[in-house]
């Protein structure tokens, strides 16, 4: 009997014949029953994709187009609704800054995001009830100045939060600058008329006629309400100070369009039309101008040329098509004419620093231009008009001074939208404006409950790099168009320029889409892991489950994530795992075992967050 | 689990492959991993006739190699099946890799042999150098030489390799045609008797789902020989389990073998045969006819190889003048220069104060049968060994020496 008298150590013994414990471990099979060959262990961690990012109100884009990609309209709808409080608007008017960030624009062609949104926005407006519901009431009153974008959204998410939310508006017609500001060729009424009833039937209490500093105080704000949100917009255009600007024919845009919106304009334009000013609002302007008649518009601008123009592409291209003409490097210095605007002076101007954000040179000496015209629009921008608000809260551009929360001062106003973001350097679009609202909207209820606010200080991982997906998974794909009226009728009519996407065009443009970082369930991990160790009990989005005690780290479920959800994370981050073989051979019995205890003990590891 | 009809004991005339598919149907196995190769295929196909007409349910696996039936079976006895599998020659050889890991991870599986020569070229005959070239890999491993015995010596296999002391796997070989292809009187049991001798196997650690373990992972240097040993030791435990397995199986079944060594006409015998398997049917005819003639010649044969009952070897042997291993196995190079039994003979011998003079003979090599004058030859070579009181050489070749 050659094994009479030996013995196992006790730090060698095994749990049972043949069953071997895992290494360095001195339980082994409790630890890790299935072995501890793994270093890293796969982890769904979703990224933060790059449209998501980039809009102004942080709509969770992935998330619904992969709900329509499944035909599931209604969810990607109540999805967007998070967010965005009408996405028929932003479906529509929205100058998509996903769209530029998308990840796809670097593959092929970025996703028609805005189209998809549309898509949605007009199902929602055909629900006879909407999806959502005010939130149970707080009995706390909140005041909002202005139903534009900002307004809007401030209700919105004030209602859903609970508050019985009254707006003011100025205007006879609820909307601010979706309605005065958007054309209707763009934008139609109906549509808004649809999303301001959506509000109504929330619960909220739209006061139109009611302008603040007249109508309604400072004093009566504080007093009646719990706290305010004034969202009141610049309503003021900007002149371009020159000479014989008040002689007669001579418009300006927001009041323009403003007055076409609400149905009160009494233009009667000419044959030959000057817009003056390179912005979205110029844009629409000379459009509008064709269609209330002019034959022959002209856009004149300070910037050298088109790309410095602050307008959006698609935009600017479909004007161009309309037959409007384009004159850049210029300003007026002069309106000419017999107490009627006969013709526009104009001299060599450029911007003196930043493009579209410093003061302009004119170039004087040189020779004055003359353009005749009948009508000049001139579209330079907007200020604020605050002359009720105490001084102490005006800032020096002219807007509303308040903290990183939107909030003036310790009081329990809040202001949003472009009447605090002028000359912030961000774009004065309807989106930032919602978003503006949405955020200040919570910072609101967290004041009324006494939270503190804190800046956000978890960093998101926004996925930029296509390195960090699978794009063998992803083949080259055109974007779906949108189908246009023809330029030569539709400058004539106020129908909608821009087509919307079918149910088809919706779901494959949707299904274009990457996740980019993002688990969309595509089942890749469950069918390729050879173990197999990853579950799949419920097969919707990111319900997969790695059962760890079988993963044996091979990376193949992180390598062929399509998405780059996958990660794969050093089994040492892990506080409660396994520590892995370290080193081929150790140079005494059981120094494994004693390294890896060692190594458990090495400092005061954070737990990373999983 | 499956439950094989149940029958009554019954004689039928059947060959060794039918015998050990019958034995399987008997033990109720749960999966059985097939690949074709002769001459044990006819086991499979028996066993495939069973599950197909629904005798036996077991799962019917038919593997794309040797090894993967090997890989097939180590699985599914980690999962707790009661696990069938078979091959012969050079199949055996394909699977080498898989035979240290199943007996390392101590699992129960039972491969039915029937030998036949290796290559080269391609002899269908019988030879065991197939399965002894695997001896040392931790299997519990022995012959049996007629189709009876090879039915008996599954169950009792079984028995031995899933006893919780012992947990090894098992090699159950038979002589390629001279047991397998020929047919004989097997009395078939009563279902009651194999459920009295052979309960249902139970692994304590089956691999489940539900309760991950696991077996045979990348392990330290260090947790290396404690495996080892313990394999070492299971080995030699299993000795007493081997002999009270083949107590009970004697009271229930009413056949008795000797675990180890069957002797035969060993009484007042100068000169012993020691071999093991399908010759010992011819040399038992031709012991009989030399006998009649006065020569006292006898018949070792040794039943159970792994573990190797060196004590037992001795104590038998010494007893004799001379020894003459039959090998029907090769070891080319070895310290006889011919198989591989007569070193473990005279090793076991080699402490003995009375030892007898070893010698082998290349016989029965490649599937050819021992004629009697054979055997004759045979015990006239170990009579003069006897006579002179030295041995010739090692090895005799027999058949090519005069």
């Amino acid at each position: 009997m050659s094994t009479k008298g030996t013995q196992i150590p006790d730090w060698l013994k095994v749990p049972f014949a043949g069953i071997t414990p895992a290494p360095t471990q001195e339980k082994g099979q409790d630890l890790f029953p299935t072995g501890n060959w793994r270093s890293i262990r796969p982890v769904y961690r979703d990224k933060l994709p790059p449209c998501n990012n980039a809009c102004g109100t942080n709509e969770k884009i992935q998330g619904y187009l992969d709900l329509v990609k499944r035909g599931k309209y209604l969810d990607a709808y109540a999805l967007i609704k998070e967010d965005m409080p009408f996405p028929s608007v932003t479906g529509r008017v929205c100058y998509h800054p996903c769209e530029q960030a998308c990840n796809r624009g670097k593959y092929d062609e970025a996703i028609s995001i805005r189209a998809v949104e549309r898509f949605l926005g007009d199902l929602g407006q055909a629900l006879a009830k909407d999806v959502v519901k005010a939130g149970p009431s707080n009995g706390k009153k909140v005041a909002v100045v202005g139903s534009g974008p900002a307004g809007h959204s401030a209700a919105y998410q004030l209602a859903r939060l609970g508050y019985q939310v009254t707006i003011f508006e100025k205007s006879p017609k609820a909307g601010g600058l979706n309605r005065g500001g958007i054309p209707d060729w763009v934008l139609p009424q109906d549509i808004l008329d649809r999303e301001i009833e959506r509000l109504v039937e929330l619960g909220i209490t739209i006061k139109t006629n009611v302008e603040v500093g007249k109508d309604v105080t400072w004093d009566q704000l504080k007093k009646d309400y719990d706290a305010c949100v004034l969202a009141v917009g610049l309503i003021d255009p900007n002149s371009v100070r020159a000479e014989g600007e008040g002689k007669e024919g001579v418009h300006y845009g927001l009041p323009f369009l403003r007055d076409i919106g609400m149905g009160t304009s009494k233009v009667k334009l000419g044959a030959r039309v000057a817009v003056i000013g390179g912005g979205n609002t110029a844009i629409d302007c000379a459009r509008e101008a064709l269609r209330q008649g002019a034959v022959e518009v002209t856009m004149i601008t300070v910037e050298a040329n088109p790309q410095e123009m602050p307008a959006v592409p698609e935009d600017l291209h479909d004007m161009m098509e309309e037959g409007v003409e384009l004159m850049h490097g210029r300003a007026v210095t002069a309106v000419l004419g017999n107490g009627r605007v006969e013709a526009l002076q104009l001299h060599p101007a450029k911007f003196s620093g930043a493009i579209n954000a410093s003061p302009i040179t004119v170039d004087k000496q040189a020779k004055p231009e003359r353009f005749a015209v009948d009508n000049v629009i001139i579209a330079v921008g907007q200020r604020a008009s605050l002359k009720w608000l105490p001084d102490e809260f005006k800032t020096e551009r002219g807007t509303i001074k308040i903290d990183r929360f939107g909030r003036l001062g310790d009081t329990n106003f809040f202001a949003a939208g472009d009447v605090v973001q002028l000359g912030s350097g961000q774009p004065l679009m309807v989106v930032n404006a919602v978003g503006d609202g949405k955020r200040v909207a919570f910072n609101l209820d967290k004041v009324l409950r006494g939270q503190k606010l804190e800046p956000r200080t978890i960093p998101v991982d926004v996925i930029f790099d296509l390195n960090r997906m699978n794009m063998t998974y992803f083949p080259h794909f055109p974007r779906v168009k949108q189908e246009l009226l023809p330029p030569k009728s539709r400058k004539k009519t106020q129908e909608e320029v821009i087509q919307a996407y079918t149910e088809e065009q919706a779901v494959e443009e949707a299904s274009r889409c990457f996740s980019c970082g993002t688990c969309n369930a595509c089942d890749n991990c469950y069918l390729v892991c050879p173990e197999p160790c990853i579950v799949r009990d419920v097969r919707s989005n990111g319900l997969y489950k790695i059962l760890v005690d079988y993963c044996k780290g091979c990376r193949v479920c992180i390598e062929e994530c399509p998405t780059g959800c996958l990660e794969g994370v050093p089994e040492l981050d892990f506080d409660t795992g396994v520590v892995r073989m370290d080193t081929a051979f150790a140079i005494s019995p059981g120094l494994h075992g004693r390294q890896a205890q060692e190594l458990k003990n090495l400092g005061d590891r954070a737990p990373k967050d999983i | 689990m499956a439950t094989a009809t149940e029958a009554k004991k019954r004689m039928v005339r059947i060959n060794g492959c039918v015998a050990s598919a019958q034995a399987a149907k008997y033990a109720d196995v749960d999966v059985i991993a097939a690949y074709p190769i002769r001459p044990y295929t006819a086991t499979m196909m028996a066993l495939a006739q069973m599950v197909a007409n629904g005798e036996l349910d077991a799962e019917y696996i038919v593997a794309d190699s040797e090894h993967s039936q090997l890989s097939i079976s180590h699985g599914a006895s980690s999962s707790g099946a009661r696990v069938f599998t078979g091959s012969s020659g050079v199949g055996v050889q394909f699977a080498y890799e898989l035979y240290s890991p199943i007996s390392g991870s101590r699992m129960p599986v039972q491969m039915m042999i029937a030998d036949r020569t290796l290559d080269p070229p391609g002899d269908f005959g019988s030879e065991h150098t197939d399965a002894l070239s695997t001896r040392d890999m931790g299997w519990l491993m022995g012959w049996s030489c007629d189709a009876q015995e090879a039915f008996d010596n599954h169950l009792i296999a079984y028995r031995i390799g899933e006893d919780p002391r012992v947990l090894l796997p098992q090699m159950v070989c038979q002589d390629g045609f001279f047991v397998s292809h020929i047919t004989g009187d097997v009395e078939l049991p009563d279902m009651g008797q194999v459920k009295e001798f052979l309960p249902p196997y139970k692994h304590p650690y089956p691999l489940d789902p539900r309760h991950p373990v696991s077996h045979g992972p990348q392990i330290m240097p260090e947790q290396g020989p404690p495996l080892q040993l313990e394999r070492a030791r299971a080995m030699e435990e299993s000795m007493p389990v081997i002999e009270q397995v083949h107590d009970e199986f004697a009271k229930i079944f009413g056949r008795r073998y000797d675990p180890w060594v069957e002797e035969y006409m060993t009484d007042g015998a100068d000169v012993v045969f020691f071999l093991q398997g399908a010759h010992a049917v011819t040399a038992k005819f031709a012991i009989q006819h030399m006998r009649d003639r006065g020569m006292k010649v006898g018949l070792i044969r040794l039943r159970t190889i792994r573990p190797y009952p060196t004590e037992r070897v001795r104590e038998v042997l010494s007893k004799f003048k001379v020894v003459g291993v039959i090998e029907t196995n090769m070891g080319l190079g070895s310290v006889s220069s011919g198989g591989v039994l007569y070193s473990e003979v005279c090793a076991a011998l080699y402490e003995s104060p009375q030892k007898p003079l070893v010698f082998s003979f290349m016989a029965g090599m490649g599937g050819e049968a021992i004629v009697l004058k054979e055997f004759y030859w045979m015990a006239e070579k170990m009579l003069e060994v006897q006579k002179r009181g030295k041995i010739e050489k090692r090895t005799h070749w027999v058949g090519f020496e005069h």
